[in-house]
């Protein structure tokens, strides 16, 4: 019985990291972070979320339009009461894993003083996108997106414009 | 008499039930048959099983919304910094 649990639990975990395109290593960061956000959606997951996605809120439709084309979901999210919550090091292990040619950073800023740091990196395959990952990075959060499957970049620019903040240019292909 | 009023008599004369007999049909009237005890649990499990899905669909539902919104938040960021250097 024990080895078919293993065995079980091994494929399920094989199959997460399979759907995830990179490691985020960053579950050492939960204990020293105030808040937290983790989440893991499949495609499966994401199909039975959309069945409760109200077609009728604005808001809830133009997700459910989005994540038609997403095959997965993987956000961590860290807040910290104070600065050097996490080290430089957890970010740069992350960012590691996004070698070229797959992966290709479309758009990095800095702002606040260079406190704030978002880069924004894509997943090619045979000239398709298939990933979206995001780094950002302040003096007291951390947050790591891998939006993953064949993403539209207009609609997910458009995510911008989602949940009352104002639409604003489309970030440019490069 | 003759027989046949005899017979008739004998037939349909008052006869006292056997001892318990009334006890015994209001025990019947009172049990509930046992398909209806199965039916009943197989409705409270459905319930509770399409409950539990609400649920779990309620929640897997505000997980999608919280990371659209955080991803949104970033991209949003990211798009008001380009469009001040566009500026």
């Amino acid at each position: 019985m024990r080895p078919m649990l293993t065995l079980a639990l091994g494929a399920a975990l094989a199959a997460s990291l399979w759907a995830q395109q990179f490691k985020f290593n960053l579950d050492h960061l939960s204990s020293k972070a105030s808040d937290s956000f983790d989440v893991s959606l499949n495609t499966s997951m994401l199909k039975f979320a959309a069945k409760f996605l109200d077609g009728k809120d604005p808001d809830e439709a133009k997700v459910k339009k989005l994540i038609v084309g997403i095959e997965g979901i993987y956000i961590k999210s860290f807040e910290f009461k104070q600065d050097g919550g996490y080290a430089p090091a957890d970010l740069a292990r992350v960012r590691n894993q996004l070698k070229p040619p797959e992966w290709s950073r479309i758009v990095g800023i800095k702002s606040g003083g260079e406190s704030e740091n978002i880069e924004v990196w894509v997943r090619n395959e045979k000239g398709r996108v298939t990933g979206v990952a995001i780094l950002a990075s302040e003096p007291r959060e951390l947050t790591v997106c891998n939006l993953v499957g064949n993403i539209d970049l207009e609609s997910l620019s458009d995510l911008g414009g989602h949940f009352g903040l104002p639409d604003i240019p489309k970030v440019k292909k490069k | 008499m003759d027989w046949l009023e005899q017979e008739l008599a004998k037939t349909l004369s008052r006869k006292e039930p056997a001892a318990g007999f009334d006890g015994r049909v209001r025990a019947r009237m009172h049990r509930r048959p046992r398909w209806l005890a199965i039916a009943a649990t197989i409705l409270v499990m459905m319930g509770a099983g399409e409950a539990w899905r609400q649920h779990e669909g309620q929640l897997a539902k505000e997980q999608v919304m919280t990371a659209m919104r955080i991803a949104g938040s970033k991209l949003n960021r990211v798009q008001m910094q380009l469009k001040g250097t566009e500026q």
